[in-house]
Formats: C-alpha cells, sequence, structure tokens
C-alpha cells in the first residue's frame, strides 16, 4: 500500500512536471481494496485490473519497472510505448491489460478462467477491478451474467469511490445498494467498508475461498472515497465536503498505520523507515527509466498481424 | 454425393474439433440445437464439453473468446447473424485486434459471422460486415464464394495465429453445391480467376462472385469476354492478381453487396487507380448496394443488391467507354 | 451498321426504303444512310419480311448497332449461309447480322451525332482526342507522339481510340515497309510539331527581281539569292523589331539583335546556320561568312555557336523551282521568309500602256498569328521587297 502511494506521488508530481505524455489516474484511497485483491490472488490465478489498482498491481508481482516505464514511455517496458500509463499488463502471466472501455475486462476474465478449465486447472481463480460507474455498462452486465450461468470461479472487486469522474452514485445507479445486483445474477455478494485494510482482507479472502471451492462468482462491493481527482488532470472540486469528512473519507493508508501501531505491531519509526524504502526504490526505478530510449517511429515494423504473411504494407514506415 | 456450403462449414469446424484440441465453439443456439443455421450441426454430441451455449450477449462472447485465446484456446465463435456483431463491435475492434499489437500477445479467434441478404429478411438479417472490420488494423477478413473455400478457408482460418472474421454468406448456405470437399486451396491472401476474360475484369467476393459470372456468360453472348476475380479474402486484398488482370483486360467493374461509401469496391479501385493508372484503358466503376438499409420486401430487395442483370448493364456500360 | 469503309465509324440514317411488315429480297435496298464520305444503300441479308426498324432517321448509329429486326425462314436464312455464327475474329469490328440479337446495351442507346458534316473523323470532339492512361503510357513506350497517330481510326465511345484500335494499328504498322528515320528527321519533325502548336498563317507579294539580279551580276563575290532576302529582312526588322518579337503570355518579347538564319539542304533535312547582327554589315561584307557557312553546313560541320538563337529564317525555296511555299517557321520564332524562284512573267508598263517581260518571283512570310496580323506582315513583307528592288541599299 505504501509503495502504492508512494509510486503514485511520484506520479503526480511526474506529471506536474511535464514529464508524463497523457493522462495519470492514481489510486489514492483504494489503495487497501486493492492490495487484498493482489493478495489473494496467487501466482497462476488471472487479475484483470482498472486504472487505479498500482496497490494491486504490486501485489500480484508486478514489476515497478513496469509501471514506471509504462509511465514515462520506455520502449523498454511491457507495451513497447504503444500504450501508456494504466494500460498495461503481462498477459501470458495472467495479469491482463486493460482496454479503455470499461466493463469490457470481465468477459476476458471468464474467458481465461474458461480455458483453465478446459485444461484442467481447477485451482485458478480470477478477479476483476471495476468502480461504480463501469457497472452501468451493458459489457458488465453482460460479463457477470456470463460468469454466473458457466459458474465460473471469479471475483469482480466493485470500488464504490462515489464518483465516476464527476458523476456521483445518485447519477449512476437507482438500485439501493450495488451488491443487490448480485442476486439478479446469481452471484454471492459482500458488502464492505474499503478504508479497512482488515475488511478488505477478510471479505477477498472468503470470496477467493467460495471460488476456489466452485460456489460460482463473487461480487464484493466495497465502500469508499476517491482521494484524488479522475484524473491528474482534473481537481476534483465537486466532491461534496460531507463526504470528504465523513468516514468514508478517511485515508485507508493513515487508518492501517494508526492500526498497526495502535495493535503494537509496528511503531511510527518501522513506519516511516518503509516508507523510506518506499521513496527510495521508486527514484531508483525512475532515475533508471528516464535513461532509456523512448520507441524510434523508424525502427517499429508498423504491423498489426502475427502472421506477417498476411499484413499488407507492414514493415515500411 | 454432393455438399453444400454449409454442410462445408460444419465439416470444416468437426475437422478442427477432431485435430486441435484447444479449439472449441461458442455461440448462441449452437450446443444441442445444431445452430440457426445447423452449421454444428451434431458436433455438441460429437464433442461434448467443447460445443457450448452462450447467453445473448455479444460483447461478452468475444471477450471470452479474447480471453480463452490468450490462454492458448483456439475459440471459434459463431455469431447468429453478422448483423448482430455490431453489439460485439468493441470487443472485435478494440479487445481482440490490438491485442498483438499492443502486447505481442497473439489473438488465434475466429469469428463466423452468417453475411448477406436472403430474399424477406430485411435490415437486421441481412447485412455484410466486411468493410468495417477490413478498415481496422489487426483483423483477417475471409469471404469465401466457393463451397470448397468455405470449407478450406474455415480451417486455415483457425490455423492463423490472428483474429479472423469469416463472412460467410447465407444465400449460399444451401444452395451453393459441391461434388467433394478439396484436399488443398490457394492460401489466404490469394484471388482466384474464377472466369478467364480479356475485354474487362470484375472483381467481386462472396456472392457476387456468382452474380458476375452469370453476367459474364449474358455478355459472352454478345460477343465479350469478361474476366471474374474473386477476392476471396478482401484482407489482405490481393492486388498483385488484380492488377495483373486489368493490365490484360484496360477495364475494371468491381462489384460488392455491401453500401457504396468507403468499402471493398472502393478500396479496389483506389489501389487500380493509384498504382495501375497507366492500365486503364477507361475509368474504372463499382457497383454496391444502394445506400439505404436493406429493404425487407422481395419487390425491393431484389432491386437493392446487384445482380446478374445490373452487373451485365455496368459491364456493357464499362465496355463501351 | 455494317462497316462502310476502312475508317468508317458510323452513319446517319437518311431514309428508310421500304416499310415495316413489306417483304423483301436478299440484297434488296431497305435503308439509305450516310457517312462522313458518301451516301448508300444498305441491303436486306435475306429475302425476309421486316418487322421492326429500331433506327430513327437522321439519328448516327455506330458499326455494329441493330438497326432492325427480319423475320425470315429458317430456309431462308440457311440459303445465305447465315445460319452459321461468325467466327470469333479479332480485328474486325462486329459485323453481325440482327436476326435474334438483343438491342439492350448495343450500342443502340448511344448516339453519335457528328456536327459538322463531311469530316472524316466522327465530330464529338471530346470523345475523339480522349487518350486513355493506358494509352498514354503505351505512346510514352515507343516514343510516339499523338501526331504520330492522327490516322486511326476509333471504335471506342464517341469515336476515341482504344487500346485496343492502338494495338492493331501498331501490329498492322510492323507488317508495313519501313525505313529507319534519321536523327536529323526525328528532330526536324519535333520542330515542327512544336511549331504548329501555334496558329500560322502566309503573306504573298509578288517582286520584281530584275534590279536584284543586275546588282548581283557585277557583285564580286556573288551574293546567294538568299542573302538579299537575309539582308533585306534585317534592314526591315531592324527598322521595326515588333513584327519577330515572341509572345509569351501577354508580354510580346522584342528580338535582341538582327541574328537571322536561312536554311540549307543538308542530307536528310534543314539546317539553319544564322548570321549575327546582319543588319549591322553590309551585304558585300557578309558574303564571305555566307558563303563558308553554306559550306559548313553542307559538310555538316557547323559550330555550335553557327547555329541558334536566330530571331528570323529566311529560305530560298525558289532553288528547287517551286514559286509558292508556306515554310514553317522554327519553333522559337514568329517569322519565316520565303523566296520563290523567278519567272519570266508579264507586268503592265503603266507609262507606256504596254506589257513588259520581268523576273518576278513570289515573296512569302509565314508567321505566327498570334503576333501579328495581316497588315503587319503585309508592312514587313511589302518594305522587303522595296529593299530587294533598290540592293544598293543593301
Amino acid at each position: 500500500m505504501l509503495l502504492a502511494r508512494v509510486l503514485d506521488d511520484k506520479f503526480a508530481s511526474l506529471y506536474r512536471a511535464g514529464k508524463i505524455h497523457g493522462g495519470v489516474f492514481l489510486g489514492r484511497g483504494q489503495e487497501a481494496l486493492s492490495v487484498a485483491m493482489g493478495m489473494v490472488l496467487r501466482p497462476g490465478d488471472v487479475f484483470a485490473p482498472l486504472i487505479r489498482d498500482a496497490a494491486g498491481r504490486l501485489a500480484f508481482g508486478e514489476p515497478i519497472l513496469d509501471a514506471v516505464r509504462t509511465y514515462l514511455g520506455s520502449a523498454l517496458g511491457p507495451m513497447r510505448a504503444r500504450e501508456g500509463n494504466v494500460h498495461r499488463g503481462r498477459p501470458k502471466e495472467g495479469l491482463l491489460p486493460m482496454i479503455s472501455h470499461l466493463g469490457a475486462m470481465i468477459s476476458v476474465v471468464n474467458g481465461a478462467l474458461l480455458a483453465r478449465r478446459f485444461k484442467g486447472d481447477t485451482e485458478a481463480i480470477g478477479a476483476a477491478s471495476i468502480g461504480d460507474g463501469a457497472t452501468s455498462t451493458g459489457a458488465f452486465h453482460e460479463a457477470l451474467n456470463q460468469a454466473a450461468v458457466e459458474k465460473l470461479p471469479l471475483i469482480v472487486v466493485v470500488a464504490n469511490n462515489q464518483y465516476a469522474y464527476s458523476t456521483p452514485t445518485e447519477r449512476q445507479f437507482a438500485c439501493r445498494s450495488l451488491a443487490d445486483r448480485a442476486v439478479g445474477y446469481g452471484m454471492e455478494p459482500q458488502t464492505v467498508d474499503g478504508t479497512d485494510l482488515g475488511s478488505c482482507l477478510k471479505a477477498l479472502g472468503r470470496a477467493a475461498e467460495a471460488a476456489r471451492n466452485g460456489r460460482g462468482p463473487q461480487l464484493i462491493v466495497a465502500n469508499l472515497l476517491r482521494l484524488c481527482g479522475h484524473g491528474e488532470h482534473d481537481d476534483a472540486n465537486y466532491v461534496l465536503q460531507k463526504l470528504k469528512s465523513s468516514p468514508l473519507g478517511r485515508d485507508c493508508l493513515k487508518v492501517a498505520e494508526e492500526e498497526l501501531q495502535c495493535r503494537n505491531w509496528a511503531d511510527a519509526n518501522t513506519i516511516a523507515a518503509w516508507r523510506g524504502e518506499s521513496v527510495q526504490k521508486v527514484e531508483e526505478a525512475v532515475a533508471m527509466v528516464q535513461r532509456e530510449p523512448g520507441p524510434d517511429p523508424f525502427k517499429e515494423n508498423w504491423c498489426a498481424l502475427a502472421s506477417k504473411h498476411l499484413s499488407e504494407g507492414g514493415g515500411e514506415v | 454425393m454432393s455438399i453444400t456450403y454449409i454442410e462445408a462449414i460444419r465439416e470444416a469446424q468437426a475437422r478442427a474439433l477432431a485435430e486441435d484440441p484447444r479449439v472449441f465453439i461458442y455461440g448462441q443456439d449452437i450446443g444441442s440445437f445444431g445452430g440457426a443455421f445447423k452449421a454444428t450441426k451434431n458436433l455438441a454430441n460429437d464433442y461434448p464439453g467443447r460445443v457450448m451455449d452462450a447467453p445473448i450477449s455479444e460483447d461478452a462472447i468475444i471477450g471470452l473468446g479474447v480471453g480463452a485465446a490468450i490462454e492458448g484456446r483456439r475459440p471459434i465463435i459463431e455469431m447468429q447473424y453478422a448483423d448482430f456483431s455490431t453489439v460485439a463491435f468493441n470487443q472485435i475492434v478494440n479487445q481482440a485486434a490490438t491485442l498483438f499489437w499492443r502486447t505481442n500477445v497473439p489473438c488465434p479467434i475466429t469469428i463466423r459471422l452468417p453475411c448477406g441478404g436472403t430474399s424477406g429478411s430485411g435490415p437486421f438479417h441481412s447485412q455484410t460486415m466486411e468493410s468495417i472490420y477490413a478498415h481496422y488494423p489487426g483483423l483477417v477478413v475471409m469471404t469465401p464464394a466457393t463451397v470448397e473455400d468455405a470449407y478450406s478457408m474455415l480451417l486455415e482460418a483457425v490455423a492463423i495465429d490472428d483474429p479472423v472474421v469469416f463472412c460467410e454468406h447465407k444465400l449460399l448456405y444451401y444452395h451453393l453445391k459441391a461434388d467433394k470437399l478439396p484436399n488443398e486451396a490457394l492460401p489466404t491472401g490469394k484471388a482466384r480467376i474464377a472466369r478467364q476474360g480479356r475485354d474487362m475484369t470484375i472483381v467481386a467476393y462472396s456472392a457476387m462472385v456468382h452474380e458476375a459470372l452469370a453476367a459474364a456468360d449474358e455478355l459472352a453472348t454478345e460477343g465479350s469476354q469478361v474476366e471474374v476475380v474473386d477476392l476471396r479474402s478482401v484482407k489482405p486484398l490481393d492486388t498483385d492478381t488484380v492488377m495483373a488482370s486489368v493490365a490484360r483486360t484496360g477495364r475494371l467493374l468491381c462489384v460488392g453487396e455491401s453500401w457504396p461509401w468507403g468499402g471493398v469496391t472502393a478500396e479496389v479501385i483506389a489501389r487500380v487507380a493509384s498504382e495501375g493508372f497507366g492500365l486503364l484503358d477507361a475509368p474504372p466503376q463499382r457497383l454496391n448496394a444502394k445506400d439505404t438499409p436493406v429493404p425487407y420486401h422481395p419487390n425491393l430487395w431484389a432491386v437493392h443488391r446487384p445482380t446478374a442483370r445490373s452487373i451485365a448493364v455496368a459491364a456493357r456500360n464499362v465496355l463501351r467507354k | 451498321m455494317p462497316q462502310l469503309g476502312e475508317s468508317i465509324a458510323e452513319a446517319a440514317i437518311v431514309s428508310f426504303l421500304v416499310k415495316t411488315g413489306e417483304t423483301v429480297e436478299a440484297d434488296q435496298d431497305i435503308i439509305e444512310v450516310e457517312t462522313s464520305k458518301a451516301t448508300l444503300n444498305l441491303v436486306a441479308p435475306c429475302r425476309g419480311r421486316i418487322d421492326t426498324f429500331a433506327a430513327k432517321l437522321s439519328e448516327s448509329y455506330p458499326v455494329g448497332a441493330v438497326l432492325g429486326y427480319l423475320e425470315a425462314t429458317a430456309e431462308d436464312i440457311a440459303r445465305q449461309g447465315l445460319d452459321v455464327p461468325a467466327p470469333e475474329g479479332d480485328g474486325k469490328g462486329p459485323e453481325k447480322t440482327s436476326a435474334g440479337e438483343s438491342t439492350e446495351g448495343n450500342g443502340g442507346g448511344k448516339k453519335v451525332e457528328p456536327t459538322v458534316r463531311g469530316l472524316p473523323v466522327p465530330a464529338n470532339v471530346a470523345g475523339a482526342s480522349y487518350m486513355s492512361p493506358r494509352m498514354k503510357a503505351r505512346i510514352a513506350e515507343l516514343g510516339l507522339h499523338a501526331a504520330d497517330l492522327a490516322g486511326i481510326a476509333g471504335s471506342g465511345a464517341a469515336g476515341r481510340v482504344t487500346i485496343q484500335d492502338f494495338e492493331k494499328f501498331i501490329d498492322k504498322l510492323e507488317k508495313s515497309f519501313f525505313s529507319q528515320a534519321s536523327t536529323m528527321r526525328v528532330a526536324v519533325a519535333d520542330a515542327m510539331r512544336r511549331s504548329w502548336t501555334r496558329p500560322l498563317a502566309t503573306v504573298a507579294l509578288p517582286v520584281c527581281f530584275d534590279p536584284m539580279l543586275a546588282h548581283r551580276k557585277v557583285c564580286r563575290p556573288k551574293p546567294g539569292p538568299a542573302l538579299y532576302g537575309l539582308r533585306a529582312l534585317a534592314v526591315a526588322l531592324a527598322e521595326n523589331r515588333a513584327p519577330a518579337g515572341r509572345l509569351i503570355g501577354n508580354k510580346i518579347v522584342h528580338p535582341p539583335a538582327m541574328d537571322i538564319g536561312f536554311a540549307v539542304e543538308a542530307e536528310d533535312g534543314v539546317l539553319v546556320p544564322v548570321i549575327r547582327n546582319a543588319d549591322k554589315t553590309s551585304l558585300q561584307e557578309l558574303v564571305a561568312r555566307y558563303d563558308e557557312l553554306v559550306e559548313l553546313a553542307r559538310q555538316r560541320k557547323l559550330p555550335v555557336e553557327a547555329t541558334g538563337g536566330s530571331i528570323a529564317t529566311v529560305t530560298n525555296f525558289g532553288t528547287f523551282g517551286l514559286t509558292w511555299a508556306t515554310p514553317i517557321p522554327l519553333p522559337e520564332q514568329t517569322l519565316v521568309l520565303g523566296m520563290g524562284a523567278a519567272r519570266r512573267a508579264p507586268h503592265w508598263d503603266v507609262a507606256n500602256g504596254k506589257f513588259i517581260p520581268v523576273m518576278e518571283a513570289n515573296l512569302t512570310l509565314s508567321f505566327d498569328h498570334r503576333v501579328l496580323d495581316g497588315g503587319a506582315a503585309g508592312r514587313l513583307l511589302a518594305r522587303v521587297a522595296a529593299l530587294l528592288q533598290s540592293p544598293e541599299r543593301l
């Protein structure tokens, strides 16, 4: 969580320094939920993170260099600078790179899980991260229905951070709670306080176990507040003050640090040291990547097909 | 023994299922029902668990296919009608078509689209979608016109590592027959000279190949020898064969069942005009469906799309210039 | 519509000589048509009954168009050998009888109307001159010009030349006897073709050559007749340069110096050596240079500086015995002065009221009609004539 927060803060300052092309999307406030997802997943599982899942990605095992390289446009990144910021992944390692159309990744996780089933892999589960806004898409609806019909071991984690860009939840859905939708699909729901790391870990743990035991797809709806703009280009002045000062608006990182100290599992110095390590890791990564080259348009093969012989004019600029 | 176009498609799928354990088929009503057109008749029986009924969720159907392809499967997706693939448009062009370019991981998914009009089918059961999909990078678009190509090209589509949009033509499903299935075929990306001629070239694909051949027969009685080129795949499009034909004849008519604006016919003419300008002895022409949705009534439908008769008229115009 | 002559592409219907429903005999005249060359009658292909006429009066139809239908018995058709289909030949336009032919699209709908009767080419100008990209590519490949192809009859829409017409023409050429054109010939051809892109006109004036001939008799060395013309032209132009100017856009570029060329026949063509500043040197002083240039030209040894840059040319076609000619100015020049052969001609002596014999020759001036008109041309020619008749001034 700490590393994710430090990394996000770094991207924010790089953005303000003009060093990043395109958008920057942070997960401030969602680290607890996201990290819980990454931690219940094991190597061999399938994970489709979205735009605020720095913590979850790190927990799942994504190297920090992937994030830094993709944001800074290094040719050595996993997407080879053909995609940027949060649009990154390693499909062969179960980490699916998102496309911008919200909801579209969930059915892809379904397909991956189905393929595992064909291979006789009964252990693997999948998790898809999604926001309150994306639950309105047709793709979301189709995918949850499909997962339930196929009884796939899928966990859908909805981070209800109260806003989809500038749209508050009362303009996004009319049901009492997003968790109620689970019944409609035939999924098992849970609602959780997204600001509390302990609750998140418990909920994800229960869902993962249910999925691994063949109980079909799980829906987790976590309530929290987005503590940053939709992107760093957005100052989020539409977020209601009353939400910010409510328990929903607590910073999960602070809550976790307080809890650790409360339970004497770590003291302030230890936490400061951890923060220092994170800062160092991030700074080293950034320093290294800033020396790396961007893509050379004249060395690109400009071919979108794996079968080169079927490409028209591929290989020429 | 004779085999229809749809039976050939079924045979190809059966063979794919038999020979490659990674293959599975997913789509609506394809399981025990055998598919709306019986393209998967008995396959669910013969290959249990690998021919699966999907809910009416075209977006999720394709998304699932992509996920399975990432994990090494070879999904064949049947859309019930090409017209419904627009619900899955996002997944086809933004998910499947971009995966390899973005991640270097290929997406070997085959999407079968029953295309084209039949009398009385109306605007949403008649569309030919090849032009829209060909426009997007990262897709292979096949348009088989013969029973033999329906068979061989579907097998090749499954074997290709890239997403293939396989445009089958519904009018050919039951009406087109062949004596037997082929053992070999032209590779994808090569067009076929369906009929040789010296006076002009008609480039066509899918059902229009047969209309063009009938038009060529009519013109032969008038002393004109028309060459007909069957593109077989519109992406990649075999520019070389088309160009060589125009080099022989000097006159070009391109016929397509989709709409006029920016389709396959426009692409062919653009290529010939820019790369083969000096081959043309007359301005190149194209013939498409009328620029309206496909009408329901047979009277209207008969005039909406190119037919042997209207192709012959257009061809005479080209010959006359 | 049959092929009525080699270059005929179409004909117009003048009258129908029989009515529908009438029975006609084989070879009976049934339709009167007019081509660009003649009026003639089309005949019935076999015995039968006129069923319909598809053609209309006064309209033109291309070769191969269906003009009507004749109902005939199989016997009568066979009698004329028409039951065997015509062989699929290349090289001939469609020569079909119309029994049972469909009219659709057989050219019957496309009417070609000659706008001017009697022209040898169907007069839909746009069609006749249209060259397809393929034609142009082929022409370029063979190193030909549109001028070389003026004689090809077109079988395409509105009489245009199609690539098939062109290839047949080339094939035929290759079967003819031909000799190689010399580089001189090709160069002259190109110059003349380029010159002809301008509208050229010619004016003429008969001139009495006796003064010049008398002057020449006592000259040592003797100036050639062309030199007299050259010097006279130089003096006349020095007095008024405008007629020798060149029209570029909307400006007339005046000649910078009186550099005048003269035509010398050499082998397979014509060379044009140039006398520089011919207005500044007298006739007598020019003779040596003139003779030298003629000799060099005949031996094809003219140095580069002795050719090119002339503002007008003089040609003495009289040496060939010609009395009248319309030479073509070089592409970069506006004028060419021609001198014809002198003949003894009767001249009315007004003072003495009788005809006296004089040596008379025609002077012609061919000129780019964009730069000057008949009046200016005439005045220039008159001045040259006057100077030639007072050769001591030269």
